[in-house]
């Protein structure tokens, strides 16, 4: 019985089948926020399913230079990463399916899997475009990965937890955001990174490099690359907002809170031109990591004060 | 200086190797040298910074002469003068090169060849760069003689021989752009060899969608003829078309009245606004800036509306016809013009604080691609390019051609000549345009729209030169008194400012490449235009314009 609860959890509700089609719709808000920003008319809501289904029912085309065991098996890891990752987190308000001391760098390590194999994927298809877009893909990771992470320690030292659910719990009457906000906004701006939304959408500039290192892929493998993503935006979003927001307890602030943040990157996103490659590591490196750090420092010190 | 001491200066310079030497029009020197001559005569030019290169015109002067011309035209603000080179037509009939001495004449110098077959002794490329690649050889489409069955394609050899696939060697290998990709939505080819993020090396390849509106010009009557050139370009479609009836009507010495010359300024006012603000959107695409991308093109909506509302059409406008314009501005019109530019300006303004102040954006266009004056006169830019570097080509300024005499406009430049310069060039230039159009509206001459022109031509050649939104547009026409042209030579700006491409994306980072590009402005419509050649089934195949014709009846029949 049991065994069967965490099954139908993880795959039917809150984590597996839920996740992805909330994943989608809120595909579909950030779109369309992003195309009223920008005056047009934008997707109808049922677009990111219309587009995922079209893609499943597709034929794949497998380049002749690519290893098919990792053309078919890259987007498989992708997706079960970003499903894996969403176990741990309060997805729609609810407490994490499981939960462990320490899931919070597992969270985030199982979040980069997806990067990690669309780069693998870009050098597997061995396309020029695909090889530049991997390259990028790979070297922004470098770049966000270290302060993204500094940024979610900031309320998990306040916290003095490394589990997810703890922090959750702990935030829920300290809004970091207000006591960490450059913390907040180094989460939120690497969050995009992570996503490789505008301004960081340098590894799939269509202008440069069509589709970066996914340009050879067609049909399934595209699909499930594209699903991977729109569950990491949702499980990221959720471990930011859990964060940062004063923590995700119960349907309505999860709604409220998540939507607040996919909001704003939408906003940034139609704000934002595009770094270059240069630009966005240098961008990081320089500043990012310097100010989250110095942010860290801070609650280091005050926390032994209060202490 | 004047136009006279212009050509005065011009003569003395090139004395020592002028054989003989004319005055075709009042501001044309026509100087006959041999092509031994023509590298100590335009060292001479170059050398006295007497004007620019504008163009190079090929002449066939059919198989009964036995000879071939080739024109080297020299502008310098309205005087022209014409180095002709008159060659056996044989298949030695060679030139020397001058693109050592002028690097943008190397693609007039290949056009040369591979239209009319005159050989260009010591250029460095022989590659193709407009006729495809199993087109064979010792055929040329443009000399009188051509006929269509002589372009069967060369077996064993394929229409576009690429240097291939991939990896040139250790980091470095190359990047195809075009003439399929999300960056140029139009047919050109770039080969980006890169090392890592740096690129290395530039290439270019035109001509896969060549219409042979050139060769299709001899076979049309002058009237036919004004409808082809509108269509050679959907940006510029007016610039065009104008460029070619000034040039009919000069040859027919027709003057067209003001009020028709007013109109043929107003039409161009609006054409540079909706031409500058497309390539706003462009530009900010290329850069990954969407939203501006998208406001822009919002915004263009309203400039093409007013020219529907004017002219009947969004695209080919068709405003002009020889001798005048078919399209009048009422009460109703002008007012609905004020009302558009009322809000175009602010717009406008807008948007020239949006390229001066948004950090992200000057990220990518500030101190990218920047051109020097020394540089730009030296690749021989044009149009906004050029000026955004300080250097001013500008027709309407340097030699006010039609209602630019009566409603003259100010050049406007810049000094940085990066992309960001080349952004507030463009702008800036809106705003005079709009300046212009509501001068001409407040005092609008009266009179006719159009005066009677002969049907045959008298005979005579004669040069037309317009400013397009991106630079000048150069028409070189030859009337053997008939109802046809003998011939008509156009050079478009984009093939002038494609040096600043190639020279400045070596060095640079990948990502600037795209927005290279688009800095120049670059029309393919512009430089696709002399072969019959059509893609169909994947098999390529050349038509004749007759059976082009007979197949478009025929799908439209189902």
């Amino acid at each position: 019985m049991n065994a069967l609860t965490s099954l139908l959890s993880l795959l039917i509700f809150p984590a597996g089948l839920t996740l992805i089609v909330f994943g989608m719709f809120y595909e579909w808000i950030d779109r369309k926020l992003i195309a009223r920003f920008q005056n047009r008319v934008g997707p109808r809501w049922f677009q990111p399913f219309a587009d995922t289904v079209k893609l499943l029912a597709k034929e794949q085309i497998i380049p002749s230079v690519a290893n098919p065991f990792l053309f078919f098996g890259l987007p498989m890891v992708a997706v079960t990463g970003a499903l894996t990752a969403a176990v741990y987190v309060p997805l729609i308000g609810f407490a994490p399916v499981s939960s462990f001391p320490g899931d919070l760098i597992v969270t985030i390590y199982l979040l980069s899997l997806l990067t990690l194999c669309i780069g693998l994927a870009g050098w597997n298809t061995s396309s020029r475009f695909s090889l530049i877009g991997a390259t990028r893909a790979l070297t922004q990771l470098f770049a966000y990965e270290a302060p993204f992470l500094l940024a979610l320690l900031g309320p998990a030292l306040a916290a003095g937890s490394w589990q997810i659910s703890s922090i959750n719990d702990y935030a829920r009457n300290h809004w970091f955001a207000i006591s960490q906000p450059v913390g907040f906004i180094v989460a939120l701006i690497g969050l995009m990174g992570k996503l490789e939304l505008p301004p960081f959408d340098a590894p799939e500039a269509e202008t440069e490099i069509v589709a970066g290192a996914l340009t050879e892929y067609s049909g399934r493998g595209l699909a499930m690359f594209k699903i991977g993503k729109s569950i990491e935006l949702i499980v990221g979003i959720t471990l930011v907002s859990a964060f940062y927001l004063g923590g995700l307890h119960g349907v309505l602030p999860f709604l409220v809170k998540t939507l607040a943040v996919l909001f704003l990157m939408a906003i940034l996103q139609s704000l934002l031109t595009r770094l270059r490659i240069d630009q966005t590591v240098g961008m990081w490196w320089r500043f990012g990591s310097i100010l989250v750090l110095a942010q860290i420092l801070l609650t280091i010190l005050l926390k032994g004060d209060l202490l | 200086m004047n136009i006279e001491q212009n050509l005065q200066k011009a003569e003395q310079l090139l004395t020592v190797w002028n054989k003989e030497a004319t005055h075709p029009e009042a501001n044309r020197l026509d100087v006959s040298i041999s092509a031994g001559n023509l590298r100590p005569a335009v060292t001479a030019l170059h050398n006295a910074h007497w004007g620019y290169l504008s163009a190079i015109t090929g002449l066939d002067l059919g198989p009964a002469s036995g000879e071939m011309e080739a024109l080297y035209h020299f502008c310098n603000g309205a005087a022209i003068t014409t180095l002709r080179i008159r060659l056996p037509r044989t298949h030695d009939a060679s030139l020397p090169t001058i693109e050592d001495i002028i690097p943008p004449a190397t693609f007039f110098e290949r056009e040369l060849h591979e239209m009319l077959g005159f050989k260009i002794k010591g250029a460095k490329s022989s590659d193709r760069l407009f006729i495809p690649d199993d087109w064979p050889e010792d055929v040329y489409p443009l000399r009188s003689d051509f006929s269509v069955e002589q372009a069967k394609p060369v077996e064993g050899r394929h229409a576009n021989e690429l240097p291939d696939e991939g990896v040139v060697g250790g980091n470095t290998f190359v990047v195809p752009i075009g003439p399929q990709h999300p960056a140029l939505k139009e047919p050109g080819h770039f080969e980006f060899t890169v090392d890592g993020e740096i690129v290395t090396a530039a290439r270019m390849r035109l001509g896969y969608a060549h219409r042979g509106i050139e060769k299709a010009a001899e076979s049309r009557n002058w009237i036919q003829n004004l409808y082809l050139f509108e269509r050679i370009c959907g940006i510029c479609s007016h610039t065009h078309s104008l460029a070619y009836s000034l040039g009919v009507e000069q040859l027919a010495k027709v003057e067209v009245t003001a009020r028709a010359q007013a109109i043929r300024e107003l039409v161009a006012g609006l054409e540079r606004i909706h031409s500058h603000l497309l390539w706003l959107g462009v530009a900010a695409h290329e850069a990954g800036f969407d939203t501006l991308f998208m406001y822009s093109w919002r915004d263009r909506e309203t400039v093409m509306n007013l020219l529907e509302q004017i002219t009947g059409n969004r695209v080919n406008y068709s405003a002009n016809v020889l001798g005048g314009v078919k399209c009048d501005i009422g009460l109703e019109q002008a007012t609905a013009v004020k009302d558009g530019l009322n809000y175009l300006e602010t717009r406008i303004r807008h948007y020239l604080e949006v390229v001066t102040t948004d950090t992200m954006f000057l990220n990518r266009t500030r101190g990218v691609g920047t051109i020097s004056y020394v540089e730009a006169e030296e690749f021989g830019l044009l149009g906004p390019t050029a000026r955004a570097s300080g250097l001013v080509r500008d027709v309407r300024v340097e030699a006010p051609y039609g209602a630019y005499k009566h409603f003259p406009i100010s050049a406007v430049t810049e000094t940085n000549g990066d992309l960001e310069a080349r952004c507030v060039v463009r702008l800036n230039e809106l705003l005079v345009s709009c300046f212009a159009i509501r001068t001409i509206l407040d005092n609008l001459p009266e009179g006719p729209l159009t005066v009677k022109m002969p049907r045959k031509i008298p005979a005579g050649e004669t040069i037309s030169r317009v400013e397009a939104p991106r630079g000048e547009l150069f028409y070189y026409i030859k009337s053997s008194g008939g109802e046809n042209p003998a011939r008509v030579h156009i050079r478009t700006p984009s093939l002038c400012n494609w040096v600043s491409v190639l020279e400045k994306a070596v060095g640079r980072q990948l990502a600037d490449a795209p927005m290279l590009i688009a800095g120049m402005d670059p029309c393919f419509s512009c430089n696709d235009r002399m072969i019959t050649t059509v893609d169909q089934n994947g098999s390529r195949q050349s038509w004749s314009w007759k059976e082009l014709r007979a197949y478009g009846i025929e799908y439209y029949k189902k």
